[in-house]
C-alpha cells in the first residue's frame, strides 16, 4: 500500500509540469476573455452609444434593460473558453497512452526499474490508473474553483447599477463543454465520468496486450478495444432502446448496459493486472 | 544459488534461447560470454521476470522469482533506466524509498568513488557517467546477487579502469555476480567462472584458473575452439 | 608502505593460472629487494584492487604462498614475508634457473654450440641492460 502511494505520487510528479501548464492556460484564456470582454461591453455602455440606440449587436447583453450578467460574457466568450478544456481533455486522452508508453521508450527505458521493484506489479498499473484520475480531476475541480474568481473580476469591473444577478447552472450551462465537464445532474456525472473510466480502463488493457505479445500484439489490442466498443454500444443500439415495439423495456435495456459496463471494466482491470505480473516483456 | 534449467524462449520466430542451464553461485564472479544477440541479455531479463519464457524454470535460492526476491539480486542492464528528467539525488532518493535492502552509506561511498555530482540531471550524463551511476543503483543494494548487462561496453578506458577497481573490491566479495560480455578482454582476470554460450544455450561451463592449470589454455583458446569450429 | 611501485601495472598473461602468476610476481619482487623479509604485506582485499584481480583469486595466491611458507599469517594479524633466508634465497635461484630452463628448452631446437651460445647471450645481455639504462635516464630528464 505504501509503495502504491509512492508511486502515485512519483507518477504524478512526472506529470506535473504539464498539468501546471494546463492550468496556466485555462487561467490566461479564461481571465483574458473575462476581463477583455467585460471591459469592452462597460465601455461601449459608458461611451453612451447604448443609449443613442447603438446596435444590440455590440451589447453582448441578453437583458432587455441593457444590464450585463456573468453569463453573459460567459456565453460570448464560449470559444475562447472552450481551448484550455478542449486541450486538456486532449492532453489527457494522448497521455493515457504516453503514462505507459513513456516508459518503454527513449534511452532510459524506466519500465525495467518499474518492474523489478520488490512490490506488486498491479500496484505500478492502479498507480498509473490513479494518477489519470487525479489529473482529471484536478483539472476539473481547478476549473470549478477558477469561476468564482472570474465572477469576482466581472463584479469588480461592472458598477452594480449595470449588473445583473447570474445563477451559477446558467453560467455552466452557457458553454456547452463546461456543461459536459460539470453536469448538473448526478446520474450524468456517473454516466459521462463512468464511460470516461471505463474507455481508460479499457485502453489500459489494450496497451498492456500490445506490449506482452510482440508483433502481434497490436493486432490483438484493437481487437480487444473494438470488442469492448461492440459489448458496450450493443444494449444501447443493438437492443433497440428507441424502438417502442422492442422485445425489452428501456429498464431492461439499461440494467444490460450496466452489465456490460461492470463486465468489460473487470475483465479490462484483470487482464491489465495479470498481463503485467506475468506476460509483459521489456 | 541462482538455477537456470532448460529455459526456452523464442522472439520473432526466431529461437533465441535453446535448452540454457547453468547455476551461479554465491561468492563467485560467473561470466555469460557470447557473440552479440547470442541471448546473453534475454538470459538476465529471463532472470529478473523481465520478459516471459516459453518453458524451463529459474529458481533463486530454491524459489520461484517473486517480488520479496528483487531485495535479493540486483539488476545493472546495459543503459541507465531511470527517468532523464530526475536529479542523480532524486534516483537515489527513488532507490530508497523502494527498496529495504538499499545502504545510503554504500551509495554515498560509491557516488564519491566515482566523482559523480548529486545536482545533476539524468539526462544530461554522458554515457561513461551514466554507467557509473547505473553501477551506484545496483551496487549500493546489499542483495545477495547482482546481474550485470555488459558492464564495459561503450565505455571510456579511464572509467574502465574504475569499474574493473569495482569487481575487485568488497563491494562484489561473497555476492554471487553475473555478468555478460562480448568482449572478453577486461574480464578475463576477474571472472572465476566463464559460461559460453552458442545456438541459445550454454556449450562449455569452467573455472577459469582450473581450465588454465589443466589444460594451459586462456579463456580466449576455449573460445576459438567454440566459436570458430 | 611503498607497495604501490611495480605493482598496478602488472600485465598477466591468459594462459597461465592468475593466481600463480601472483605468487611468481611475488618472487620476483622478492628477487630484486623490492620486498624484503619480514616485512608486511597488503591484505587479500588490497592486492586484489591494486592488481585488478578479484578476491577469491587474491585469496588463492595467498593460500598457495602460504603452503610454500613465502608468507606467514598468524592469528588476525597481517601476512608478512617470511624471515627464513634459506628460502628466501632458494627463490632466487629458482627464478633464475626457470627462466634458463625455459630458453634452453627452446634455443636447444637449433643445436648450437655451447660456446656460440653463450657469447651470444652475454653480448645480447649487455645491449638489453644498457637500453634499460638509457630509458631510465630519457624518463628521468623527462
Amino acid at each position: 500500500m505504501n509503495r502504491y502511494l509512492k508511486l502515485v505520487h512519483m507518477e504524478v510528479d512526472r506529470f506535473k509540469y504539464i498539468l501546471a501548464g494546463l492550468m496556466s492556460l485555462t487561467l490566461v484564456c479564461q481571465f483574458g476573455a473575462v476581463i477583455w470582454m467585460t471591459m469592452s461591453a462597460v465601455s461601449y455602455r459608458k461611451s453612451g452609444a447604448w443609449r443613442n440606440g447603438g446596435s444590440m449587436d455590440y451589447s453582448y447583453s441578453s437583458s432587455p434593460t441593457g444590464n450585463l450578467s456573468f453569463t453573459d460574457v460567459m456565453s460570448t466568450t464560449q470559444s475562447i473558453f472552450m481551448i484550455p478544456i478542449l486541450l486538456s481533455i486532449g492532453v489527457l486522452a494522448i497521455y493515457v497512452f504516453l503514462i505507459w508508453y513513456r516508459d518503454w521508450f527513449g534511452r532510459n527505458t524506466f519500465i525495467y526499474r518499474l518492474l523489478i521493484l520488490p512490490t506488486a506489479r498491479r500496484h505500478i498499473y492502479f498507480a498509473k490508473l490513479t494518477a489519470i484520475l487525479i489529473f482529471i480531476f484536478a483539472l476539473v475541480s481547478f476549473q470549478l474553483a477558477v469561476l468564482p474568481v472570474e465572477k469576482s473580476i466581472f463584479n469588480l469591473i461592472v458598477p452594480s447599477d449595470l449588473r445583473d444577478p447570474s445563477y451559477f447552472s446558467d453560467i455552466i450551462y452557457s458553454n456547452p463543454a463546461l456543461g459536459m465537464l460539470i453536469p448538473w445532474h448526478f446520474d450524468s456525472f456517473l454516466v459521462y465520468y463512468g464511460i470516461g473510466i471505463i474507455a481508460v480502463i479499457a485502453i489500459f488493457a489494450a496497451i498492456l496486450i500490445e506490449r506482452s505479445y510482440g508483433r502481434l500484439g497490436i493486432l490483438y489490442a484493437i481487437l480487444y478495444l473494438g470488442i469492448s466498443v461492440i459489448l458496450l454500444l450493443f444494449p444501447m443500439f443493438g437492443l433497440g432502446l428507441d424502438d417502442v415495439n422492442g422485445y425489452l423495456y428501456p429498464n431492461e435495456i439499461y440494467t444490460i448496459e450496466l452489465v456490460m459496463c461492470v463486465v468489460v471494466m473487470s475483465v479490462s482491470v484483470w487482464l491489465g493486472c495479470r498481463l503485467i505480473s506475468k506476460k509483459i516483456t521489456v | 544459488m541462482i538455477e537456470v534449467v532448460d529455459i526456452h524462449k523464442r522472439y520473432r520466430g526466431r529461437s533465441v534461447l535453446n535448452g540454457a542451464s547453468f547455476t551461479v553461485e554465491k561468492g563467485q564472479i560467473t561470466c555469460l560470454i557470447g557473440i552479440n544477440g547470442a541471448g546473453k541479455s534475454t538470459i538476465l531479463k529471463a532472470i529478473m521476470g523481465l520478459t516471459p519464457l516459453k518453458s524451463g524454470t529459474i529458481r533463486i535460492d530454491g524459489q520461484p522469482m517473486d517480488k520479496n526476491l528483487y531485495e535479493s539480486i540486483a539488476f545493472i542492464p546495459d543503459h541507465l533506466t531511470m527517468p532523464p528528467g530526475m536529479k542523480l539525488s532524486e534516483g537515489l532518493r527513488f532507490m530508497q524509498d523502494f527498496y529495504q535492502s538499499w545502504n545510503a552509506n554504500r551509495a554515498e561511498e560509491l557516488m564519491k568513488f566515482f566523482s559523480l555530482d548529486q545536482t545533476e540531471r539524468i539526462g544530461n550524463l554522458s554515457k561513461g557517467t551514466a554507467a557509473k551511476f547505473n553501477l551506484v543503483l545496483g551496487l549500493a543494494q546489499d542483495t545477495e546477487y547482482v546481474l550485470m548487462d555488459e558492464p564495459f561496453s561503450g565505455i571510456d578506458m579511464f572509467s574502465r579502469g574504475l569499474i574493473a577497481e569495482v569487481f575487485s573490491s568488497h563491494l562484489i566479495e561473497d555476492r554471487g555476480v553475473l555478468l555478460t560480455t562480448h568482449e572478453i578482454g577486461e574480464v578475463e582476470h576477474l571472472i572465476d567462472r566463464a559460461l559460453l554460450m552458442k545456438d541459445g544455450s550454454i556449450c562449455r561451463d569452467f573455472q577459469c584458473e582450473q581450465i588454465r592449470s589443466e589444460e594451459g589454455k586462456s579463456i580466449v583458446d576455449v573460445m576459438r575452439e567454440v566459436y570458430q569450429s | 608502505m611503498k607497495m604501490n611501485e611495480g605493482w598496478t601495472d602488472v600485465t598477466f598473461n591468459g594462459r597461465d593460472p592468475v593466481y600463480l602468476q601472483v605468487v611468481r610476481h611475488f618472487k620476483e619482487q622478492l628477487a630484486t629487494g623490492r620486498l624484503e623479509a619480514g616485512q608486511i604485506i597488503p591484505s587479500r582485499r588490497e592486492l586484489g584492487a591494486m592488481l585488478k584481480i578479484n578476491p577469491n583469486t587474491a585469496q588463492k595466491a595467498y593460500k598457495e604462498m602460504e603452503e610454500q611458507q613465502l608468507i606467514i599469517t598468524e592469528g588476525n594479524s597481517p601476512s608478512r614475508i617470511t624471515l627464513d633466508d634459506d628460502l628466501l634465497r632458494s627463490i632466487r635461484s629458482e627464478l633464475i634457473s626457470d627462466a634458463v630452463d625455459a630458453f634452453v628448452v627452446s634455443v636447444r631446437k637449433i643445436d648450437v654450440p655451447v660456446e656460440e651460445l653463450l657469447d651470444i647471450v652475454k653480448q645480447k645481455y649487455l645491449e638489453s641492460n644498457e637500453t634499460e639504462r638509457q630509458v631510465q635516464e630519457g624518463g628521468d630528464q623527462a
